[in-house]
């Protein structure tokens, strides 16, 4: 239309290259515009995925501004001020490669070689999984973050019971009928937030799915939803155990897929153990001949789901049984006292669910037959990550699997995290008919070990996920927990523990502060690089090559990472990095076969990893794309990916002919094995071990935070939006400039009656107060929270000005969470995210809140600007 | 003739600004500066409330009050309908400004400019090749990325939206996705009552 | 004096410039712009008052307030000063555009006319068109402001013919004053007669401005949403104290007082100068303040839930 230059960005003379995103642990595909001068100035969603379609969410927008940030980390640096802390200047100085490789090999090697235990690894990024794996080099397995045990703690190992994959879903090509517990699916945050909220949304309006969400705080979803029900705090799984109830009171269970399909008619025993014939093979009764036959004998005319028998003496009941017996004490008047919500709506969700699950119908998608229950019960972290995680997790999949709704088309889905191979499958046949449990979804367990081996007492969770919130609870009681050992030296990548774990903060300062030597691979400071001796600025994502699929809900494939210009600065690939140290160590050949193991090459030779070369970001990332698919790294430059929607074969039903986990007595066995390890070991503190939360059905125990708490009338909880998901974004311009004008993320969250009854106003200064810690804040009344829960936006919990981009609020959320056993899952190791709290109207501005780099004067500034 | 005009989603919408952020990537804006954002409204009473999230854009108003009290005739209107700024003409009077029931007018000032997106003075390669195409004081506001509409593509906000909660089209066609969508959903023209004739719609 | 900042505005539960549906504020006019509106309609009412008068000390100053004060604070408020000639471009269209027209025929006229007055410049044939070319201009001047707010739809508060008669005449209002209090100061009004009307018609205005205002709030109260936000802001919330205090009582009460009840003298003129001024100042002042845009699109209005 003109000849004149143009001044959109797209549009000015460039290229455009394929690549993915890095803004959070997941990969959307993008392309990138780089200008003829080499400046990236547009980054999008690449239109050709089935992934994300042309979509990226305002994360990946801003990634530009991630890439440009002057504070990034710009060549190796040497902290010259001894003392550490957060807003005291390390006074970094600009070192050589070689003198911040030296050093850190130099001192690293000084503890390893005295005790490899002595080293605590922050390993987390996320798109380098094969990166976590590198203490293993040096015999070591402590960990030292959350990622794992914040959000997923019950949530990994239970998907790995019930579906044998890391993550799950709910199977948005057919579902009718969406139960969002606790979870931003589909509309603000988890899996591939940007991808599923696109089919979410097509869902919603072209099928005009239904969607309920439960919660305490009306989030996007809850915005969205047709119903939103506020829940009180950490009583999710109370809801859940309701809905059985209702399920199996009024018959309105898949009764078919539940004797055909899962373990409910298996015989269990008094003692918690499937009783067994003399081939290990599991009873069932028939009820048709009314005698215990082995699950597999073909006679069996009517599989028993109820009923009480005695089989070679044992006293024995369907699991099924079991779980009914359990349910007596769930009633939905029950359930209601304690989660607040009507018993009526808990039935009604109830029947509403079974008759969108439509039990009884099926499917035929190429060529096989398939049940359709296009009802799903989708639940994450806001419903599960309490101290009863476990039974949290196996309540909301048994809703699920009381309508058959578990991986058929339509219903509750498990994701895999990262098949690693086109044909790999993630499903292998367990004892007697059943689908193997595959708990350990992040790597195998260390194993039991006493003395503990791990600082975060890894070893006394044979069914859970790193807890490395107990780090400072075994730091500060070494003599308790019998700790032979006393690290002193960090290795962090791309983690940032001291802003994540929970707990308190001083707590964890003083643990960083006891380090010899703390050496950080990232790319911007955060709250715990500010604590390094040497920083290893590593390559960004606009600049390295990577090769990844992180539990993407509908689709599977690699995605291609690949620099799009030359590093801008004097930095490093993180492969190059731990390559050297490696090296250095005299472990590189240690090194080279641990990639091989855990990137899946060691079972073809051409991919295998020669053990003596130094193998760095693209090489690795060629492997993997060939790997998956045969493909070379030049069809991936030229494609961007390998993404197609997951194949329905490995979608829905993969394990068809084996039966799932409705009891889980592997649960039972691994107590019952701990309680022998640590009884021969004579582990001090076993008795005071949680041993109930050891249960293979669901029960409505109380969480402790549910307990009476006295003074603390309220429930704090915290929560993220689509704009603050994952890692760090509130350096970001761009981030920050829409969400401190968000009035979700600009003030504590009170509901407008709670406020009124307690004399609070809008805009009121308030300490917001704990058991165990205190944040400061602004009120922002609201009538979308349930009026016992005070919500805190993760916007806040910003303590300090380390990075002077930041703006910092008046505390952390997670100051205020327990860190200790008592509110720990001793099961899968899950750390409670909810805390009781107090208010108190403050007439003063309390001295965290001073000053103009905090974010209510920043947010205050925008909203006038 | 062609009438470009947008239809929003509400029903689609999350909220998320995906498109805002979008919008000033492609536009290299300054910090504080947009030309789409999208609201959140709450309204009901607990345990009944809704929140609804509105996106707002310029409404390339057919009788565009901006346009008309222009001084310096720095405003006008293609023949497809983009209501465009001359920043070479605009004087920054802000007339425009007040004139807009819609707030979609935002004056570049020197400082936002100049201070950069960090706030440290120094401005990023991006803003380096980007800031050029402002002139400091003037008024400015969306133009349905004209540039990206005359080579055939979508404007940023409308590709990078998660939900395609925004759709952009041809009015005049009937034909076309937005026409349809008007038709079949009943679209609404925000605040009618201001006489501006909006091409943009919401549908629920 | 009093504080106008908007800071407390999300406290009150406006959107400002926040990403929440609601009121937002305008501040793309704000106190250079009111600053200039107030020196156009002063200068332009002392202006057009003194040329009937034929009384030079107020015609130079009015032309002073408006040729140097205006034009400064336009200058100052506009975004790219250099270009501002380029407003004269739209006058088919704009208010603002057929403003500037009105400046220049005033002052340029009202220069000549002075010229004359004193050098004689003009030949007699021109001095009359001069004489009303620059008394339409000063009219011009003393209006359009007004009409410019009274145009904008977007800002319900302004959106009323009231507006440029509240231009009018705090713009004559201002005029009457200062030519009472350059009377005072020794520059003397002709005759008795004159001082005579200049005192009635400062009384009349005085009401009138008084009327106006309260018309103005009322309609505000009744009208639009956007405008009914502004009658609260001016009434009840954090721009109520200036408003009430400022404009109506130290604005208009108190002038009004002294003239119905007190002895003309030099002292209670200056006050009634004084106050009066700083009363219209911040008329001009709080009205940007509280032009209120309505919300974007009310989903409780348009989609029932």
């Amino acid at each position: 239309m003109n000849n004149q230059t143009p001044v959109q960005n797209s549009m000015k003379a460039g290229t455009w290259k394929k690549s993915s995103c890095k803004m959070c642990i997941h990969s959307c595909n993008t392309i990138v515009h780089v200008t003829d001068d080499g400046v990236i100035n547009k980054i999008e969603g690449d239109p050709d995925s089935p992934s994300n379609m042309g979509r990226l969410c305002p994360k990946g927008n801003a990634a530009i501004m991630r890439h440009y940030d002057p504070s990034r980390f710009k060549t190796p640096l040497k902290r010259t001020n001894p003392e550490k802390g957060p807003g005291i200047d390390p006074m970094w100085e600009p070192i050589s490669w070689e003198e911040a490789m030296e050093t850190t090999i130099r001192e690293l090697k000084k503890s390893v070689d005295e005790d490899p235990r002595k080293l605590l690894p922050s390993i987390a990024d996320f798109q380098k999984l094969y990166l976590w794996a590198w203490p293993l080099v040096v015999g070591n397995s402590n960990y030292f973050s959350t990622a794992g045990s914040f959000c997923g703690g019950g949530y990994h190992p239970m998907n790995g019971f019930i579906h044998s994959a890391f993550a799950a879903a709910n199977d948005v090509n057919y579902c009718n009928y969406w139960i969002n517990n606790g979870s931003g699916d589909g509309f603000s945050s988890h899996l591939h937030t940007a991808a599923q909220a696109f089919h979410v949304a097509n869902a919603r309006v072209d099928r005009n799915m239904r969607v309920v969400c439960i919660e305490p705080r009306l989030s996007i979803g809850g915005a969205k939803a047709e119903e939103w029900i506020p829940i009180k705090p950490a009583s999710d799984r109370h809801f859940a155990l309701g809905m059985c109830h209702a399920l199996i009171d009024e018959g309105l269970c898949d009764y078919e897929t539940l004797k055909k399909d899962t373990n409910a008619p298996y015989l269990v025993g008094d003692d918690g153990y499937f009783v067994r014939n003399g081939d290990g093979k599991i009873y069932v009764w028939d009820g048709k001949d009314n005698k215990a036959k082995s699950y597999d004998d073909k006679t069996i005319g009517e599989f028993s789901l109820e009923g009480s028998y005695e089989v070679n003496g044992k006293k024995c009941k369907p699991a099924f049984q079991r779980f009914k017996d359990i349910l007596k004490e769930c009633t939905p008047e029950q359930m209601s006292e304690i989660t607040t919500v009507p018993a009526a709506t808990i039935r009604r969700i109830a029947r509403e669910f079974s008759k969108a699950a439509q039990i009884g119908s099926t499917i035929t998608i190429e060529d096989r037959t398939l049940p359709l229950r296009p009802a799903g019960y989708n639940y994450y972290r806001g419903a599960h990550a309490h101290k009863y995680s476990t039974q949290s997790n196996h309540a909301f999949k048994l809703v699920n699997m009381l309508v058959g709704s578990i991986d058929v088309p339509g219903g509750h889905v498990g994701a895999t995290l990262d098949d690693q191979k086109i044909d790999n499958g993630h499903v292998a046949e367990g004892d007697s008919g059943q689908l193997l449990g595959t708990p350990h979804q992040l790597g195998p367990h260390p194993g039991f070990s006493f003395p503990p081996d791990n600082m975060d007492l890894m070893s006394y969770f044979p069914l859970g996920v790193h807890p490395g919130h107990l780090n400072v609870e075994v730091w500060k009681n070494p003599e308790k927990y019998n700790l032979e050992f006393k690290p002193d030296v960090m290795l962090i990548c791309h983690s940032n523990p001291i802003w994540s774990l929970p707990g308190n903060r001083g707590d964890w300062f003083d643990i960083m502060r006891s380090m010899r030597f703390i050496v950080s691979i990232d790319i911007i400071p955060n709250d715990t690089n500010i604590f390094a001796d040497i920083i290893l600025p590593g390559h960004d994502a606009l600049e390295s090559w990577n090769m990844t699929m992180i539990e993407p809900p509908q689709t599977e494939g690699m995605c291609l990472r690949q620099p799009m210009t030359e590093p801008l600065y004097d930095t490093r690939s993180e492969e190059d990095i731990f390559n050297d140290i490696s090296e250095g160590l005299g472990l590189l050949e240690v090194w080279n076969s641990v990639l091989n193991i855990v990137n899946g090459f060691e079972e073809n030779s051409n991919l295998k990893l020669e053990l003596d070369k130094k193998h760095g970001d693209k090489e690795i990332a060629r492997r993997k794309g060939l790997n998956w698919n045969g493909k070379d790294l030049d069809w991936y430059i030229e494609h961007g990916h390998s993404v197609t929607p997951r194949r329905p074969d490995k979608w829905y039903k993969p394990w068809d002919g084996l039966r799932l986990l409705f009891y889980i007595e592997d649960i039972v066995r691994e107590r019952d094995n701990l309680k022998q390890a640590m009884e021969k070991a004579k582990v001090p503190i076993r008795d005071e071990w949680h041993w109930e939360d050891y249960q293979p059905l669901p029960t409505p125990m109380l969480e402790p935070v549910l307990r009476d708490n006295g003074e603390y009338d309220l429930y704090a909880i915290t929560f993220k939006d689509i704009q603050l998901n994952f890692g760090e974004s509130l350096s970001n311009p761009w981030i920050k400039d829409i969400v401190y004008r968000d009035p979700v993320h600009t003030a504590l969250q009170l509901n407008k009656k709670t406020a009124a009854e307690k004399g609070l106003k809008e805009g009121d200064l308030v300490l917001v107060e704990s058991k165990y810690g205190k944040i400061y804040g602004r009120l922002g009344l609201t009538e979308g929270i349930h009026p016992e829960t005070i919500g805190v936006s993760n916007s806040l919990s910003r303590m300090m000005a380390q990075n002077s981009g930041v703006p910092y609020g008046g505390g952390h959320f997670n100051d205020m969470l327990p860190s200790d056993l008592e509110n720990t899952d001793a099961c899968s190791a899950q750390c409670e995210s909810v805390c009781r709290v107090k208010l108190t109207k403050l007439d003063h501005i309390p001295d965290e809140l001073k000053g103009e780099g905090s974010l209510y004067a920043y947010s205050d500034r925008k909203a006038m600007q | 003739m062609t009438s470009y005009g947008m239809v929003f989603d509400v029903k689609r919408c999350i909220g998320c600004n995906a498109c805002t952020v979008a919008c000033k990537q492609e536009n290299s804006l300054p910090d504080g500066v947009f030309f789409t954002r999208t609201l959140s409204a709450e309204s009901g009473s607990y345990p009944n409330v809704s929140r609804t999230y509105l996106p707002t854009i310029c409404n390339h108003c057919e009788d565009a009050p901006c346009e008309k009290v222009c001084p310096s005739g720095a405003t006008y209107t293609r023949d497809d309908g983009i209501v465009m700024v001359d920043a070479k003409k605009c004087i920054g009077c802000g007339s425009c400004a007040v004139a807009c029931p819609y707030d979609m007018r935002t004056q570049i000032e020197e400082t936002q400019v100049k201070g950069g997106l960090f706030g440290d003075g120094q401005l990023t390669p991006f803003e380096e090749q980007g800031y050029s195409r402002f002139e400091c004081g003037t008024f400015t506001k969306c133009d349905f990325c004209s540039e990206r509409v005359d080579a055939g593509k979508q404007p940023a906000c409308v590709a990078t939206c998660p939900t395609d909660a925004r759709i952009f089209g041809d009015l005049d066609d009937p034909d076309s996705k937005v026409s349809r969508l008007i038709r079949d959903r009943m679209g609404r023209q925000p605040l009618p009552e201001k006489n501006t004739r909006p091409k943009v719609f919401y549908i629920e | 004096m009093f504080d106008v900042s908007l800071k407390n505005v999300l406290r009150l539960g406006y959107a400002g410039r926040t990403f929440k549906s609601g009121y937002r504020f305008q501040n793309y006019w704000d106190t250079p712009m009111a600053t200039a509106f107030f020196c156009g309609e002063t200068g332009a009412g002392l202006f057009i008052l003194s040329m009937l008068l034929n009384f030079m000390p107020g015609i130079i100053l009015g032309l002073l307030i408006t040729g140097v004060g205006k034009t400064f604070f336009h200058l100052t408020h506009m975004g790219v000063p250099s270009k501002s000639w380029r407003a004269i471009l739209r006058p088919d269209r704009s208010w603002i555009s057929r403003g500037l027209w009105g400046i220049i025929f005033f002052v340029g006229f009202g220069s000549l006319h002075v010229l004359d007055q004193i050098f004689g410049v003009v030949p007699d044939q021109l001095a009359k068109p001069v004489y009303l070319l620059a008394i339409a201009g000063a009219m011009m001047v003393v209006v359009y402001q007004g009409f410019a707010m009274s145009h904008s739809t977007a800002i319900s508060f302004w959106n009323t013919g009231l507006m440029p008669v509240s231009s009018m005449l705090y713009g004559f209002l201002a005029g009457s004053s200062l030519v009472m209090a350059l009377n005072a100061l020794g520059f003397d009004v002709a005759d008795a007669g004159q001082f005579a009307m200049v005192i009635t018609g400062q009384k009349i205005l005085m009401v009138a401005v008084l009327m106006t205002v309260l018309s103005l709030l009322h309609n505000a109260k009744h009208g639009a949403k956007g405008a009914h936000q502004s009658y609260l802001l001016l009434t009840k919330d954090f721009l109520s104290k200036p408003f009430l205090i400022g404009v109506m009582g130290i604005g208009i009460i108190i002038p009004l007082a002294i003239l119905l009840f007190a002895p003309v003298n030099f002292i209670t003129t200056m006050t009634v100068t004084g106050t009066m001024l700083v009363g219209f100042y911040l008329y001009r002042i709080l009205v940007f303040k509280a032009g209120v845009l309505d919300p974007i699109l009310s989903p409780a209005d348009i989609f029932k839930r």
